[in-house]
């Protein structure tokens, strides 16, 4: 409720202060060159007046009011041009001096606008003066619905009277012209504001508002028939529609629901339109005054209202900054309307004037609303900076986790491999040898086997290195040992790489695929010693060009001996057999076995790419 | 069989053998003696300096790890005092850290400690003929070296900047268990030349002085000035 109080205050404090600068005389030349004592000839009446005048209400150029006055003029003055100033007048003047025409204001297309106050100045040409009393007449042309109105005239020296008229016209003229070019603009922002946010059509209406404003403003109205004289007239109707679209404006821009009936609010517009396209000048004249000067008042109410209702509600200062403008325009409307009902001493229209207020108010609370939408966007920027960065370190510090898990994973997995691989080959052949020795089994059998376990050491020993995926390098350490493993028994191993690289490398080879390798060709080679009754072993290395373009490489492994039966072997040669078998299955390679009277061949082909995971051993 | 065949030439070579292991020791010395060699026996670093200063063996044969030191500062000041000695590593399976550690301080070749016999004494000849030993494995470390990786591989630090492409392409092969023939063939070189060549790695590999050690570990970027 404060606030209510205060808001009241606040309007009543702009209309009292816009209502003391209006009241404020416009500037004036000195009163001395002030001309009284004028007569009025109207209807074939002659009366004396005093200015300023009123006069009735008329819709016809013949026979106008005709206002006559004399003055003093001395040939000393000749030196100095002299001229007559009006100040104001409704709607046209035709000024002469001493029967010779000197000003026709119906031919300035900016003072037949009743609303821009515009003054007149004419210099007297100097033949026409006359040294003693001069005579003045001003024929006054009044067209409705207004009444005609008359200021004091003023007669004097040019230079004495010039500054008053051209204070007047900067003030009038020049000034409502730079506010429709501020308002061309805002059209234009706000045009392209609208196009650039269609979900927002407020800006729209806006910008159509403003459009008509400027289109008002400099679009000339010059009297008399004209091909396009019934166009100017639709923009009579400019005004009410200007103030409809303003509203229509507050309204959507304050968030109310827009509703059928609301384009009612266009009706006084529209029918105006139609009445200056239709039907005759007077008549639309009259509809101005009946239709178009309340609608803008009545708008005027409306937005003062709405714009009140954001600012205290929600604190919108576009709210607040609309509500104050409103109040000003309010002021200069009443004022206008009391002008018109010849209630004020003067004529001067200021409701247009006020009108720049809320234009100022409308571009004020345009920026203020994009700083505000520019400094919320950087918030929400500099927000989503700070959530990405700690999405980014959860992520991160996740992913750090998850790492060290997977490495913590693998390296279990290692560990166990490494225990399998040394239980299965070392533990056995320890136990073995501790069997021997209990036994008594001194000599051969003990060496061997011991022999066997560090062979097996060596082997896991040799895994553990990192090959690069070059499998060759695990074979090269392989030969090394079965030569020695050979040398006892006399037998000669041949090496038989068929290219110089060997075997492809594999990037994905794991140490446990190098074991299960060794340990197959191993077999091979110790099944060659004790079964084959050979001389020598052949171990040939080559890399087959896949038909799929997938080289594979094959390890063959062939002695020749007598050869067995691969069928029916012996329950350990079986088992030998279908250890192999496995160990080539875990790896993904295929296992050829084939054995006759020529020899014992086995046969190992690699697979183009070797299995992750060790499937069967789990 | 072949030792036997050599007996008269490997009359006159004398080795000093340094195994703190009995059982090894035993072995290896039953193996050399039999061979033809003199054989000189150490179970200690001490003891070891002590034949030394009796004067120098053709070969010496030292493990590295002694119950008074370790037995790469042993290798260092034979190569320094005896250059003509040949100096081998008794090693368990090969493994190749003591190797080329060894190799830096001067080692000409390594022994396995569960070779056979007659290999023991094939090596050692080998050796003294002017053959070092390469083992698939160590070719495969010094050549890993030999790559541009951003993280150094583990192990002793070593300098490969000396080596020569041919020089690497015959470790590749060693690595890959070719025989010298078939590296020979595939490289265009003769087969007799490929021992040379091995012998010049291990030189090439071998730190001389502190200096040269300072300057090669700046060569390597592993100190900066």
């Amino acid at each position: 409720m404060p606030g209510l109080v205060w808001y009241i205050v606040l309007q009543a404090l702009i209309a009292v202060i816009w209502a003391v600068i209006l009241r404020l005389p416009p500037p004036e030349p000195a009163p001395q060159y002030l001309l009284s004592g004028f007569t009025l000839r109207e209807a074939g009446v002659t009366r004396p007046v005093t200015l300023p005048h009123f006069s009735a209400s008329r819709f016809s150029m013949d026979d106008p009011p005709l206002y006559s006055g004399r003055f003093d003029w001395t040939g000393a003055d000749a030196k100095r041009a002299w001229s007559v100033l009006l100040p104001r007048f409704t709607n046209g003047v035709e000024v002469s001096v001493n029967g010779v025409v000197i000003l026709d204001s119906r031919r300035d297309p900016a003072a037949n606008r009743p609303d821009r106050n515009t003054p007149e100045i004419a210099v007297i040409p100097a033949s026409v003066l006359r040294e003693g009393a001069n005579d003045l007449a001003i024929r006054l042309f009044v067209w409705g619905p207004i009444t005609g109105f008359l200021d004091r005239v003023f007669v004097g020296p040019d230079e004495a009277l010039r500054p008053s008229y051209d204070a007047r016209t900067l003030l009038f003229v020049t000034l409502p012209v730079v506010f429709s070019a501020w308002q061309a603009i805002l059209a234009v922002i706000l045009g392209i504001m609208w196009v650039m946010r269609r979900h927002e059509p407020a800006y729209g209406v806006l910008a159509a508002a403003m459009a008509i404003g400027v289109a008002q403003a400099f679009l000339q109205t010059p009297m008399g028939e004209s091909p396009f004289s019934r166009v100017n007239v639709v923009l009579i109707s400019s005004a009410p529609l200007e103030s409809a679209l303003v509203l229509t404006f507050a309204l959507l821009f304050f968030g109310w629901k827009w509703q059928r009936w609301a384009f009612l609010m266009f009706a006084p517009g529209i029918l105006l339109a139609l009445g200056g396209l239709f039907g005759h000048q007077t008549l639309s004249r009259a509809l101005f005054l009946f239709l178009g000067v309340p609608m803008v008042g009545v708008s005027l109410l409306v937005l003062a209202y709405v714009a009140a209702r954001a600012a205290l509600q929600r604190q919108n200062v576009a709210g607040l900054l609309l509500g104050c403008a409103a109040t000003a325009m309010l002021t200069g409307w009443i004022f206008d309307l009391l002008s018109v009902f010849q209630l004020m001493p003067n004529r001067i229209f200021v409701a247009r004037l006020s009108y720049s207020a809320l234009l100022v108010a409308i571009g004020a609370g345009l920026t203020w609303r994009f700083a505000s939408a520019l400094n919320q966007v950087d918030g929400f920027a500099g927000r989503l900076v700070t959530r990405v960065r700690e999405a980014e370190d959860k992520l991160k510090a996740s992913f750090a986790r998850e790492e060290e898990r997977a490495r913590a994973a693998a390296l279990a997995r290692e560990r166990t491999r490494l225990m399998r691989d040394l239980h299965d080959g070392l533990g056995g052949q320890l136990v073995s040898i501790v069997a021997l020795s209990e036994r008594g089994h001194a000599g051969a059998s003990v060496g061997d086997a011991a022999r066997a376990a560090l062979k097996d050491l060596r082997l896991v020993i040799d895994s553990m290195d990192d090959i690069g995926g070059d499998l060759m390098l695990a074979l090269g350490s392989w030969r090394e040992r079965a030569m020695a493993q050979l040398r006892p028994h006399d037998m000669a191993l041949h090496w038989h790489a068929v290219t110089a690289q060997g075997l492809p490398v594999h990037p994905e080879l794991r140490p446990w695929h190098v074991i299960q390798i060794v340990r197959l060709l191993d077999e091979g080679l110790t099944n060659a010693v004790k079964h084959a009754a050979t001389r020598t072993v052949t171990v040939t290395i080559e890399t087959l060009a896949g038909a799929d373009g997938l080289d594979r490489g094959r390890i063959t492994v062939a002695d020749d001996g007598r050869g067995f039966d691969v069928a029916a072997g012996a329950a350990k040669a079986a088992r030998g057999l279908r250890n192999m078998r496995d160990r080539a299955a875990r790896c993904g390679a295929e296992l050829e076995l084939d054995s006759d009277a020529a020899g014992t061949r086995v046969r190992l082909t690699l697979p183009h790419r070797f299995p992750d995971s060790d499937a069967a051993a789990i | 069989m072949n030792a036997l065949g050599n007996e008269a030439s490997a009359e006159a070579v004398t080795v000093l053998l340094l195994e703190d292991d009995a059982p090894t020791l035993w072995r290896l010395q039953d193996a050399l003696t039999r061979a033809g060699y003199q054989v000189r026996a150490a179970g200690t670093l001490a003891e070891a300096r002590a034949a030394l200063a009796k004067g120098a063996p053709k070969v010496l044969l030292t493990d590295l790890q002694l119950p008074d030191g370790h037995g790469v500062d042993l290798i260092r000041e034979t190569r320094q005092r005896f250059p003509d000695t040949e100096i081998m590593v008794i090693s368990i399976l090969g493994d190749e850290e003591s190797v080329i550690s060894a190799i830096t301080v001067g080692a000409t070749g390594y022994l396995l400690k569960d070779a056979f016999p007659t290999d023991i004494a094939a090596t050692v000849r080998d050796l003294v003929a002017g053959h070092s030993p390469i083992s698939a494995s160590i070719a495969r470390f010094i050549v890993r070296r030999t790559q541009n990786n951003a993280e150094p591989p583990p192990g002793p630090a070593l300098n490969t900047a000396k080596l020569t492409p041919r020089e690497i392409d015959i470790l590749w092969g060693i690595a890959k268990g070719f025989s010298y023939a078939e590296i020979a063939s595939h490289l265009g070189l003769s087969r007799q030349t490929v021992p040379g060549h091995i012998k010049s790695i291990y030189r090439k590999l071998e730190v001389h002085t502190r200096g040269e050690a300072v300057f090669e570990a700046v060569q390597q970027g592993l100190i900066r000035l």
